[in-house]
């Protein structure tokens, strides 16, 4: 593949046939108690979108010219929960000071984002398959928006499914889990429309 | 004898009513990512039982004085320190099954079942209790898992850790092993248990 | 906790979380160091093994067995750089050159593929594969590391083909993996487009 196309594949595979969510499962404490308005999916997700693709270049650089030379590639799952965290509280006091309606939208998101494991598990996925800094940046992007699409459509969803009667015992996670499978299955479909490496 | 009695009751509660997975759902994310083969699942299950019982116990033994700004980061930092022994001890002496379990490991961090001990436990509760707490949360969590593990494992590859149970005749449902086949599990398994519950429940109302 | 000032609580918090890092980094490092020799023995123990078993020579799985087995039947070939180039197979023992083992690498479904092939000493025959990395699906793609589809390549010359799981009949097909096409597709790319090239890479 021509190289200059990479980062661009890399990109849409994370949003449709690598699904952070519905294919890793990464994500999905939030996912499943914060699904029940679109409002509010809205929100987290671009919150996820914006914190994912940035920490992700910043554990990439971290990565690469602080852990690797030092011999230290060990400890990065605590040098990159560490990073994830304080720029989430780097951003929260930023958008704090500069806008209070940005902070009133995303504001009340952002500490929910630190325990995502879908933040850690795309720096941790990076890092695997060995992407370069742009790559790394343009997985954590998709990542994201392929997450907020797949918690925007399952918000979309459980709106309808308001007023439906629902068998006793699947009220609630049950019946979210059985819908995020189908969701999962629909992505399939997506499979070989791009080959990611 | 009452203290005893105590650390009884909350070991038996995350087995039972308490489960993390079918009465709280927490914590499914990183971990049902294994759970199409029963073998890694099970490791994976001691790792998590490792890690939430001894970040409870540290977490617990420091609990007076770990300021209250920074309690978060630090116990994220005491959650890591295990994940990654976890990790180091797993490439050390088990390298196939680490290699296999890949980043899912390093994921245990996150997992939303430790915080949540952590915060809602440990930082309350003597340190006995907290490990009896995080022991109980962790073996909760395991049995679904492993439970899970072996539908997948059985219907999607026809066998069970790893040898060949159901004859030439059975055809293997590949759904099972890809990721809808875990949300169908996970699923059926809360409406089952459930169900079960709410109907006992009823039960003892009625008598 | 109670304190004096506000200044004394943020220098307790500041001391605190410096403490327990340095504390549990120490820990971890020491944990690691302890085991790292180990894990370093596993990683090239592990890639020994599978240049052997694509040498399609037999080797127990205790590290004495593969080490001598490995210095006594292959010899790396390296550039002047110091860059393996590809390595020579000597089979029977007896110091006489029987076959070539490669090293590859390829796009897989989540990352790149790793793999080792041997090849008898006309090219004329591929004598096994092994995979040193992968990181495909456990229980899909991730098949590929088992056996039964590694030997498959054993004794026979492509470029193959793939045809559904359990109808391969021999001469150039090969059994794909249900569920996994991807990653079937992505190690027949590598072993033909291997087979094509490895006069240039053995030279």
């Amino acid at each position: 593949m021509n190289p200059s196309v990479y980062p661009v594949a890399i990109f849409f595979a994370a949003i449709f046939t690598n699904n952070i969510l519905l294919t890793n499962y990464l994500g999905m404490c939030s996912f499943l108690s914060v699904s029940r308005e679109i409002k509010t999916s809205l929100g987290l997700g671009a919150a996820v979108i914006f914190v994912m693709a940035v920490t992700s270049a910043l554990n990439w650089i971290v990565y690469e010219y602080i852990l690797i030379p030092l011999d230290l590639t060990y400890l990065r799952y605590i040098v990159f929960i560490i990073v994830i965290a304080a720029f989430v509280q780097i951003v929260e006091m930023i958008i704090e000071r500069v806008s209070e309606t940005l902070y009133a939208a995303l504001g009340i998101f952002l500490p929910l984002i630190t325990v995502n494991c879908a933040i850690l598990g795309a720096s941790l996925f990076m890092v695997i398959r060995q992407y370069n800094f742009l790559s790394s940046f343009m997985y954590g992007f998709g990542s994201g928006i392929g997450w907020s699409i797949a918690i925007l459509a399952m918000a979309g969803i459980r709106q309808k499914l308001k007023n439906a009667k629902i068998p006793r015992g699947l009220e609630g996670a049950g019946i979210t889990l059985i819908i995020t499978g189908m969701m999962a299955l629909a992505f399939i479909g997506f499979t070989g429309m791009i080959k990611i490496s | 004898m009452a203290a005893k009695g105590k650390v009884k009751k909350t070991f038996l509660s995350g087995l039972g009513a308490d489960n993390p997975i079918f009465a709280q759902v927490l914590g499914i994310c990183s971990t049902l990512a294994v759970t199409n083969v029963l073998k890694n699942t099970v490791v994976m299950v001691m790792g998590l039982i490792f890690v939430t019982s001894l970040s409870n116990f540290t977490i617990s033994l420091l609990r007076n004085y770990i300021p209250s700004r920074i309690r978060m980061m630090v116990e994220t930092l005491i959650i890591a320190a295990y994940v990654i022994i976890v990790d180091i001890v797993l490439k050390a002496y088990v390298p196939d099954i680490s290699r296999q379990l890949g980043p899912y490991v390093g994921l245990i961090i996150t997992n939303c079942i430790i915080m949540g001990r952590a915060e809602a436990f440990a930082l309350s509760n003597p340190v006995g209790l907290s490990v009896a707490d995080g022991l109980s949360a962790g073996m909760g969590y395991g049995y679904v898992l492993i439970i899970i593990a072996f539908f997948r494992e059985l219907l999607g590859s026809g066998s069970i850790w790893g040898l060949r149970v159901l004859g030439s005749w059975w055809t293997n449902w590949f759904i099972m092993v890809m990721a809808p086949g875990a949300f169908f599990m996970l699923a059926i398994f809360i409406w089952v248990v459930r169900g079960l519950i709410t109907e006992r429940e009823k039960e003892e109302v009625k008598s | 906790m109670k304190f004096k000032s506000k200044q004394t609580e943020r220098m307790y918090t500041v001391l605190f979380m410096a403490i327990v890092t340095v504390v549990f980094i120490a820990v971890t490092s020491g944990i690691y160091l302890y085991t790292r020799d180990k894990i370093i023995t596993n990683k090239t123990l592990f890639i020994k093994k599978a240049v052997l078993f694509a040498a399609n020579i037999d080797v127990g799985d205790s590290a004495k067995d593969i080490e001598e087995t490995y210095k006594k039947s292959i010899k790396e070939i390296r550039d002047a750089d110091g860059k393996l180039k590809y390595m020579e197979v000597y089979a029977g023992g007896n110091g006489k050159l029987t076959g070539y083992a490669v090293i590859v690498t390829g796009p897989g479904l989540w990352g790149e593929i790793e793999a080792v092939l041997g090849f008898d000493r006309d090219l004329k025959k591929m004598t096994g594969i092994d995979f040193i990395k992968q990181n495909e699906t456990p229980g899909l793609g991730a098949r590929i590391s088992e056996k039964w589809f590694r030997e498959q390549f054993r004794d026979r010359m492509g470029p193959f083909k793939l045809v559904p799981e359990g109808t391969a009949k021999g001469g150039n097909e090969i059994d794909a993996i249900t569920g996994a096409s991807i990653t079937s597709n992505a190690v027949l790319d590598i072993v033909n487009r291997t087979i094509s090239n490895v006069r240039e890479i053995v030279k």
